[in-house]
């Protein structure tokens, strides 16, 4: 979890998922998210899981209210995705992998 | 549309496109605490840093962790009072939960751990604190445990976490090891002694074979000489003045081998005084061929593998002699069969790798080596070869004390010996002996002058001997040879005259004596007081140790009893002969003839 002055390769997608503790929904929001990076082949994936009550800090610095929350720091724009990860069409969206059909949320 | 429209319309509508994306997101989050699909929720912007709140059943996790892990959780009162314990303490306490939490900790502690646990109560509140303590259940068991307790400031006050670990088992362990350990050091002890009282048994076994077999040897030689004192006795008294001479011979031909036997004795217990000449070994191996042949017997062929321009050594060659005779003995023994017997000599250059493996100096050396075609020793043999009364011969054939004997001579000399053995292909030993930087010593020189010689005028000896037989003996060769002598029979009464200012040439004494000084104390007393005085050691063991070192140092010498009247002659006529000495007095008025016992130290 040392967020601060890690310079990642320019094409590297830099994620930060933001837990409370081990819960199940925890759990499920680390499978879920695991699975969609394996399915990003060739895309470098910078991943930290932070929990919150650990590092409460960091989830101000990243304007994260509410946990499990996914951030995507880079690349821009930054973009947050909160809940279990288990509506796959709105994490690649929301990753900017795929465009959101029209009509969804 | 200019340019500069175009780039406004794009900045706003990615603008645009930001707030929406910033709107869905709050929207998304506030649909999810709705539908409540998060577990904690992060409030910022109040006094003291960030705070979480969690959501019902999201510590589930963390509460089943505590309740059920093997270790006790405790959280107390700055008093001690319980305020939670899981389920580990409450049975290790043997009551329940319920009826633990809300009694102070102090309860259950055993009375003569209440001070620590105070201690420890008091320390905890400031920077956390650790310690043993050992806690007694409601059910009369003394539980030991380690107790950890750190401060945690809640909300409104402060509790103490505490985390219990029971010791019970480990203590167990420490005891049984502890037991273990004790029994193992009795039994190594016991082991120790009985091994001890065998290596004892061994000895005295070989002591046993080495006195009975040096007794006869012994018994052999004094019938020699008794027997021929006798007859001498007799022709002197029946007046054949004209036939003694040969008794005397043959009498001092068996108190010289007498006295060869003790010499060997002495060097297995490697306190022998080395007689160290520079020594020829070629010359030495080719004189002793015959005598070798002759010890192995016709089955066995001995070789001689010489090597040219040899390097001369500096070892005592009587003692070189008796090492080849021995390790061609066990050559022999190893060849029932019969086999050759190959003695060779070299130069070898040892630099410091090759000095440092075989545990000597670097240099040059001599090596003496005997190979033979025998059995072979395994390597655990070889490995024992060497110590004291280890021997594989019966009983009756060996001591166990001929390569000790070789070993002791060989390290004493400065060099070593080392064993190449191979099972059924023949046992080779190396002695290395230091090279020696002059030419060896001309025959002449083991030769004793036994012509008349006559003292130089005045010239008086101080003898310390407690033997008086050795003292009478000492005195009369020297007043044969023309010295004066003064006598004292133990060190306190030598250092009297030597306080006094009689003339005193050289100083000869025992290295055994009474009277609470040795030899060596005593000839460091009288070269305090007359320094560069001359000292000559007479000793019946070769006391190394009371000498300082195997060789003697400058200005003193050694000569081993029993020693031949002529032997004494040129050891003090060596010391005595060429130079006058430092604290030497020429006066002519303390000239002495004649002997002066301690009683009357000054003439």
């Amino acid at each position: 979890m040392n967020d601060a002055g890690k310079t990642p390769p320019a094409s590297c997608c830099r994620l930060r998922l933001f837990v409370a503790g081990s819960t199940l929904r925890s759990q499920r929001a680390i499978e879920n998210l695991q699975r969609v990076c394996e399915a990003q082949a060739g895309q470098t994936i910078d991943l930290e899981v932070i929990d919150v009550y650990q590092r409460p800090e960091l989830a101000v610095r990243y304007q994260v209210v509410a946990a499990p929350t996914l951030v995507k720091l880079s690349p821009a724009p930054v973009r947050r995705i909160i809940g279990d990860l288990s509506a796959t069409d709105r994490v690649l969206h929301g990753l900017g992998l795929m465009p959101l059909a029209p009509g969804l949320p | 549309m200019t340019r500069g429209r175009q780039d406004a319309t794009d900045k706003t509508g990615e603008r645009f496109a930001d707030l929406e994306a910033r709107l869905r997101e709050s929207e998304e989050t506030l649909d999810a605490i709705r539908r409540n699909e998060i577990d904690a929720l992060v409030v910022s912007g109040v006094a003291d840093g960030p705070r979480v709140f969690t959501l019902e059943g999201a510590d589930r996790t963390y509460r089943i962790l505590v309740e059920q892990m093997q270790e006790g959780a405790v959280t107390l009162g700055q008093d001690g009072r319980v305020l939670y314990c899981n389920q580990f303490i409450a049975s290790l306490l043997g009551d329940a939960p319920e009826r633990v939490v809300g009694q102070k900790l102090q309860r259950y502690v055993l009375a003569e751990d209440a001070g620590r646990f105070a201690r420890l109560l008091g320390e905890a509140g400031q920077t956390g604190a650790r310690g043993e303590l050992t806690l007694r259940s409601r059910d009369g068991r003394d539980v030991p445990v380690y107790l950890s307790l750190s401060l945690l400031h809640d909300d409104e006050t402060a509790v103490l976490c505490g985390v219990l670990t029971d010791l019970t088992e480990q203590k167990l362990h420490l005891r049984e090891l502890t037991e273990a350990n004790a029994r193992l050091t009795a039994e190594m002890a016991e082991r120790g002694r009985v091994e001890d009282a065998l290596r004892q048994a061994h000895k005295m076994e070989a002591v046993g074979q080495l006195t009975g077999g040096l007794a006869h040897d012994f018994n052999n030689l004094l019938t020699g000489i008794f027997g021929n004192l006798e007859l001498l006795q007799a022709r002197i008294a029946q007046g054949r003045i004209g036939e003694v001479d040969r008794y005397v011979t043959a009498a001092r031909g068996a108190a010289t081998r007498a006295a060869a036997l003790t010499h060997r004795l002495l060097a297995f217990s490697r306190h022998q005084t080395l007689a160290p000449v520079p020594t020829n070994a070629n010359r030495l191996v080719t004189g002793l061929e015959e005598l070798i042949q002759r010890t192995v017997g016709p089955a066995i062929a001995v070789k001689t593998v010489l090597t040219g321009d040899l390097w001369p050594t500096l070892c005592d060659p009587n003692q070189l002699e008796s090492a080849l005779l021995n390790l061609s003995i066990n050559a022999r023994d190893a060849m029932p069969d019969g086999g050759s017997l190959t003695i060779g000599t070299a130069n070898v250059r040892l630099d410091e790798r090759a000095a440092g493996e075989r545990d000597m100096a670097p240099g040059h050396y001599v090596t003496v080596c005997v190979s033979d075609t025998g059995t072979g020793m395994p390597p655990d043999v070889a490995a024992r070869a060497f110590d004291p009364f280890f021997t594989t011969k019966p009983i009756d054939k060996g001591t166990g004390l001929g390569l000790s004997m070789i070993y002791g001579f060989a390290r004493q000399s400065g060099g070593q010996v080392r064993i190449h053995s191979h099972m059924g292909s023949g046992t080779t030993v190396r002695l290395y002996l230091p090279r020696h930087a002059a030419e060896e010593a001309s025959d002449s020189v083991h030769e004793v002058a036994d012509g008349p010689f006559q003292a130089e005028a005045g010239q008086v000896v101080l003898v310390v001997d407690d033997d008086t037989a050795v003292l009478t003996l000492v005195s009369e060769v020297l007043g044969d040879l023309g010295y004066g002598t003064i006598e004292a029979g133990d060190g306190p009464s030598g250092l009297e005259i030597v306080d006094s200012d009689a003339r005193i040439d050289l100083l000869i004494t025992d290295v055994g004596l009474p009277g609470g000084m040795n030899g060596r104390e005593v000839a460091n007393a009288v070269r305090a007081r007359r320094p560069g005085l001359k000292v000559l050691f007479i000793t019946g063991y070769g006391e190394n140790a009371a000498i300082g070192t195997g060789r003697p140092e400058r200005g003193t010498d050694v000569l081993t009893k029993p020693f031949s009247v002529s032997a004494l002659a040129a050891k003090v006529q060596a010391m005595l002969g060429d130079h006058l000495l430092p604290g030497m007095t020429i006066d002519g008025q303390a000239q002495q003839r004649g002997r002066c016992g301690p009683a009357c130290p000054d003439p």
